[in-house]
């Protein structure tokens, strides 16, 4: 499903991705860990194209990603969940979700807003359509980004650390939507730090480290067995 | 006194000052408009444009932005064929692209990277980004720079006296020729000033309440609805 083939990332001298080659299945969900700085975060960024590689070929469904047709190949395959939840504050929850659906998709608005509808109730938020995102708590700004990237039917998610800018409290309720749509058959790619969640949902683990892939496995020999020394120093000291 | 301050007030000498009005608002109104549509074109250009374009926008700009607007006011009046009519429309909204432009820019510096990135990632194009997701937050956040500048271009009109353009400030100096008492001509003046103060304070007000009305940050469509 998506294909990074030697890829290889530099700012300026900074070398942050060397020679990445990774393969994501269809329907697999895979947790990328590692400590900050090890190129996690632009790895998943080049996924979509919102950091061109410097080298290297990135594929998805078979197709290569170009500066040229990475707009047309966001809108059809892949969403993406930021840290930050990039909600557009200027609309109300109900217009965050079907902007894309209505403008990029050709839905009538009723259509739409039917389906954002079903959306928001996965996510638990059908009460919250009409007001702004500003009126929001963090971990249900996360939620509405998760219902948005939903709402265009992306067979990719790509999730960028989407529990590190919320409160220890809200947490819970965004990995409890993941978890959820981890049942489903789409295509996840999750940067996190939540070891709980990388055991419980993560077909595969991978750890990175200064622009590498270190290490990588099923989540149960991964947690149990890690080979790799730095693997292991990660994990006691992120795992207490 | 009492008798001075009527022969000023005559309803002939109002009427004649109400169609100068009718012309400031004419003024006022197509640059406010105008300004707003080609200050975006140049924000958009200087700030997201690195080529050609982008130079000129900002050499525009800059130009403009640093020269006196009388100066463009007889420029344009003297230096080129537009009629008398369009060349207060043609100067001012010369002039006040620019200091809109550069307005805007400021909104479109504040808004955060992730936002395009948003955008980028869900499929839209740059334009669409820019039409959808960027300009319509920069203007809420801008309305109340805006709103002064528009205040700013009412008044700005009143320069076009100096090119015998019969808008509002050109008429009250056409009637001041009649007048020669002290007590008149403070009559004339202050009635003057009470006029830009009321479209004015009306303008800002309409902003205001509109704003209440819908419960948010005053928006760009609240400045139109209120200047429409």
């Amino acid at each position: 499903m998506i294909r990074l083939v030697d890829v290889n990332k530099y700012f300026g001298d900074l070398h942050v991705l060397k020679n990445i080659n990774l393969e994501v299945k269809e329907g697999e969900k895979l947790v990328v860990i590692g400590p900050s700085g090890s190129g996690k975060s632009t790895m998943i960024r080049c996924m979509n194209f919102l950091e061109e590689p410097t080298s290297g070929h990135v594929y998805i469904d078979g197709v290569e990603l170009t500066h040229k047709n990475k707009t047309e190949m966001n809108r059809k395959n892949i969403a993406m969940v930021f840290q930050q939840f990039n909600l557009y504050p200027h609309m109300t929850v109900l217009e965050n979700v079907t902007l894309a659906p209505i403008r990029l998709q050709g839905l009538k608005k009723e259509e739409a807003q039917q389906q954002a509808f079903r959306y928001l109730d996965i996510v638990g938020l059908r009460e919250k359509a009409h007001v702004y995102p500003a009126t929001l708590s963090g971990g249900q700004q996360q939620r509405v980004a998760i219902a948005r990237a939903l709402a265009t039917h992306q067979k990719i998610i790509l999730f960028d650390e989407p529990t590190s800018a919320l409160d220890p409290e809200t947490v819970q309720e965004v990995l409890d939507v993941m978890i959820r749509l981890s049942r489903e058959n789409i295509t996840m790619v999750v940067v996190t730090h939540e070891m709980g969640f990388a055991r419980q949902v993560a077909d595969r683990v991978i750890f990175m480290d200064q622009g590498t892939i270190l290490e990588e496995g099923a989540p149960e020999h991964f947690f149990e067995n890690p080979t790799h020394e730095r693997t292991k120093a990660f994990l006691s000291k992120i795992l207490r | 006194m009492m008798t001075d301050i009527l022969s000023v007030l005559t309803a002939e000498n109002l009427l004649f000052l109400l169609d100068g009005l009718k012309m400031t608002i004419f003024y006022a109104g197509s640059t406010i408009l105008l300004s707003i549509c080609l200050g975006l074109i140049l924000a958009l250009l200087r700030s997201y444009s690195l080529g050609f374009w982008g130079k000129l926008a900002a050499m525009y700009i800059e130009v403009l932005r640093n020269t006196p607007l009388i100066l463009w006011i007889l420029g344009i009046r003297f230096l080129t064929p537009i009629p008398p009519l369009w060349s207060g429309v043609v100067s001012l909204t010369l002039f006040e692209t620019a200091i809109i432009a550069e307005i805007i820019r400021g909104g479109l510096g504040g808004i955060p990277k992730g936002q395009f990135e948003a955008g980028h990632s869900q499929g839209f194009t740059f334009l669409q980004v820019l039409r959808f997701i960027v300009v319509p937050q920069c203007f809420r956040s801008i309305v109340p720079a805006l709103l002064s500048q528009v205040i700013t271009i009412v008044k700005d009109s009143s320069f076009l006296w100096a090119v015998a353009i019969e808008e509002f400030t050109g008429k009250g100096m056409i009637l001041m020729g009649r007048f020669t008492s002290t007590a008149q001509v403070f009559t004339l003046f202050a009635l003057m000033a009470a006029v830009y103060f009321t479209i004015n304070f009306l303008l800002s007000a309409a902003v205001r309440r509109q704003s209440a009305k819908t419960g948010r940050k005053p928006t760009l469509e609240d400045l139109s609805a209120v200047t429409a």
